[in-house]
């Protein structure tokens, strides 16, 4: 082989093999994306959003909370302080899960106007809350800190 | 009183790192060496400054000094001593000084240690070093201060997150750090190499222990985090694709491309231009990885909603280093074409080529996935994340297509393989790694991730057996000794290369522990009340009882567990569903039963008032081999390091 032919066979593999990997790594990334949104936007949503994985961050509806009596699971409300809705959740919610709290929940928006979740995220810090929410307006907790701290 | 004497010794150092900079201009104008010393003086300084810096504010912890903003905002009077120092780093501004604090520490020991040694890039060293210093310090006096007043002083501080009061915790950010910083050393020096115009093999030989040492630093660092995740946030796994665990993966994939990479350059004077670009990757990478993390643009557990001139200031930064690093890179092109072309496709130059596209491809899925959800939120103002399932599914081929090569590489021969070496090298691993794949299917285990990985790792794993056996069975025979004796002095021959091995053993275990413990993990939730049992797997877990216990800082609700295989007690476990005091934070403390190199894994995620428990056990087969092959590796790193040093180096 000349030097020349060398030089191509390296770059021609180099591009195979790569491009077989950029495909690989792009091929099905469109797929894996969960959208975010909050429990208005989450209410205007038609229906082909149904049965779409996607998050919602929100706050935790004081006394909306109200545990399963026969198996793991609950309900509750989820608010952006405009909308709030009904989400249905199976499993073990993590421990900073609270009434009053800021959640992100995924799951599935469904037909009979519920969102029915198996993830609850849970945040290291307790005065943390979805950034989003703090766009929107809510109350920051960060605020009170500072208040509890001078007491 | 204390800390504004670090106030003052940080500010101090600021104005250094600007002396430090102008004294390594003068330094190059002029050609007069004593503006060097000025420079290495100024560093040393710097050092000194960040260390008293760093004291005033863990005494300010000790003595529980909560007119500091930051000590009321991440300690209080009940807290442990152990988890007060690490509190010190537990909050965005302390874990900022730390970093700089640690940068100064090696910029300082690097310049001492080859200042006989490497005279010529020493300004540029300095200079580069003294910049990157000002950067973060610019950051903490003006952004990000540790050192601020609280007034009035609080009774008592808030306490800091329960989740970090763990000893996994105390070491962590640390070990992370010292990685990502010890990669600023090679940086510098390729940085150094690029503004003095002297782009031989220099800087990449004297710099090669820093970067094996950054590289086990920040391995190590992960490791921990994973292993923290694993036992305290109660869900069994190590690893989640986080935004946060992705931020430091980055640098670390690319960082291992660059470790094998530069020996091509070492041995063949090729990839010149290419190391120079990993390294500066690698760099940039531990940067946006401190800065992702720390700045709050990801929305991840790690991080807080903070305030966007951070965001701004961090993001001018980081530009400005990647700017003049690819800047001056492009400017010295011409003078870095190698001269050497490759000779064969089958060679071991190519070999690391293909490692290199494989680590670097893993490094841009990692960034996509990471850094996505911000371009389409800047953009299209829509909030968006990217799985677990993407990972899992690019990465699968990815890891096992660099556990093949890992087989190759080593083994074949550089410039060009002759079919003859191809057959006597590579035949009998190969049928090795096909026959584990028959055993493993004929045991009945039909995951396909599971039999291409006992492909690779037979494979791999017999190539490291077969020619380290071969080199020490010609050792004692020609040494007349026996077979352990050969296999130390083949070993001591050429240690650089053997402790590499020792490493590529560690990663085989690592990827031994991660197949079985991701494929093969049964997992059992149940709601149960006292003298209830639940069945998983070849196990009986009996709730024995719930009581009452108290710690320093919090109380909890106790659950005692036995655990039965067949009729015969193993172990009692006890998973905690504490409350913190201060916070009244709950958190949920597992309690794991090693067996079979496998855990038993149980939490006790809730207890209602009516006394019915949840419990969730896992089984988890073999994960004692990730942090075991962890620690292999880490084996195989000092022993590289500590490798006694030959002429030419």
């Amino acid at each position: 082989m000349g030097a020349k032919n060398k030089k191509v066979g390296v770059i021609v593999s180099i591009m195979l093999v790569g491009g077989a990997l950029t495909y690989l790594a792009l091929g099905n990334f469109g797929e894996n994306l969960v959208y975010f949104f909050t429990p208005s936007e989450v209410k205007a949503f038609s229906s082909e959003y149904y049965q779409k994985k996607v998050r919602v961050g929100g706050m935790v509806v004081e006394g909306s909370m109200e545990a399963y009596a026969d198996r793991l699971g609950m309900t509750f409300e989820l608010t952006d302080g405009e909308a709030t809705i009904p989400v249905t959740f199976e499993g073990i919610p993590p421990d900073l899960f609270k009434e009053g709290q800021g959640a992100v929940v995924e799951g599935y928006w469904t037909n009979t106007h519920h969102f029915q979740s198996n993830l609850i995220m849970a945040k290291h810090s307790e005065d943390y809350m979805p950034i989003e929410l703090k766009r929107a307006g809510v109350k920051l907790p960060r605020k009170d800190f500072m208040k509890t701290l001078v007491q | 009183m204390i800390i504004e004497i670090g106030h003052f010794s940080v500010v101090i150092a600021l104005v250094l790192s600007v002396f430090g900079i102008v004294s390594s201009f003068i330094a190059v104008q002029t050609r007069n060496v004593d503006w060097v010393r000025v420079g290495r003086i100024s560093l040393t300084l710097i050092f000194i400054l960040l260390f008293i810096g760093m004291a005033s504010l863990i005494y300010s912890f000790l003595v529980r000094d909560f007119s500091v903003h930051y000590v009321a905002a991440t300690s209080n009077s009940q807290l442990p001593l152990f988890y007060t120092v690490a509190a010190v780093w537990g909050g965005h501004e302390g874990s900022l000084l730390l970093w700089v604090f640690i940068l100064s520490a090696f910029s300082t020991i690097a310049v001492w240690l080859h200042w006989r040694t490497q005279p010529a890039i020493m300004p540029y060293l300095i200079g580069t070093e003294c910049l990157l210093i000002l950067g973060f310090l610019l950051l903490i006096v003006f952004l990000s201060s540790p050192f601020e007043r609280l007034i009035p002083t609080p009774a008592d501080g808030k306490d800091l997150n329960p989740l970090l009061q763990d000893p996994a915790m105390v070491m962590h950010p640390p070990m992370l750090y010292m990685g990502y910083v010890g990669f600023s050393i090679p940086f510098s020096f390729a940085m150094a190499a690029l503004f003095s115009g002297r782009l031989g093999e220099e800087w990449i030989k004297v710099t090669q222990r820093w970067t094996i040492f950054a590289w086990m630093c920040l391995t190590t660092g992960i490791l921990m985090g994973g292993y923290w995740a694993y036992y305290e946030l109660g869900w069994g796994g190590y690893w989640g694709w986080d935004p946060v665990e992705n931020a430091s993966f980055m640098p670390w994939l690319v960082g291992t491309a660059f470790l094998h990479s530069v020996m091509v350059q070492e041995k063949r004077k090729m990839f010149k231009v290419w190391n120079l670009f990993l390294i500066i990757v690698t760099f940039s990478l531990s940067l946006i990885g401190t800065f992702l993390v720390r700045s709050g643009v990801l929305t991840s557990v790690h991080t807080f909603a903070t305030d966007p001139e951070r965001g701004l200031y961090i993001l001018i930064f980081v530009a400005t280093i990647i700017g003049i690093a690819f800047g001056t890179l492009i400017l010295r092109a011409n003078k870095l074409k190698s001269q050497v072309e490759m000779d064969s496709m089958v060679s071991r130059e190519s070999i690391f080529l293909f490692n290199n596209l494989f680590f670097l491809v893993a490094a841009a899925t990692v960034f996509l996935g990471t850094l996505y959800p911000l371009m389409i939120e800047t953009w299209q103002g829509a909030k968006v994340t990217v799985g677990p399932p993407y990972y899992n599914t690019v990465f699968m081929p990815i890891a096992l297509g660099l556990l093949f090569l890992m087989g190759v590489g080593p083994y074949i021969p550089w410039r060009k393989a002759s079919q003859a070496s191809l057959k006597k090298n590579f035949v009998v691993p190969l049928a090795i790694g096909f026959v584990s794949t028959i055993v493993l299917f004929a045991l009945d285990i039909h995951s396909v991730f599971a039999l291409a990985g006992a492909f690779v790792v037979g494979f791999a794993g017999s190539n490291i057996l077969i020619d380290f056996g071969k080199i020490s069975l010609l050792y004692s025979r020609r040494e007349s000794i026996n077979l352990l004796k050969g296999s130390l002095l083949a070993f001591t021959s050429n240690q650089r290369r053997y402790a590499g091995m020792i490493t590529h053993v560690g990663v085989l275990v690592l990827v031994i522990g991660i197949i079985a413990s991701t494929v093969y993990q049964t997992e059992k939730v149940v709601s149960l009340r006292v003298g209830d049992e639940f069945v998983i797997e070849d196990y009986r877990i009996k709730l024995e009882r719930i009581h009452e216990v108290r710690g320093k800082n919090w109380s909890a609700q106790e659950g005692v567990f036995e655990v039965y295989e067949g009729d015969t007690l193993l172990t009692t476990l006890r998973p905690q569903k504490r409350v913190y005091d201060a916070s009244q934070t709950p958190t949920t403390e597992s309690a794991i039963y090693a067996k079979n190199m496998g855990h038993i894994f149980l939490t006790m995620p809730d207890v209602s008032p009516d006394g019915v428990a949840v419990a969730r056990g896992v089984i988890n087969p073999l994960i004692l081999w990730v942090w075991g092959g962890g620690g292999i590796m880490g084996l195989g790193v000092l022993l590289n390091i500590f490798r006694p040093r030959k002429k030419d180096e």
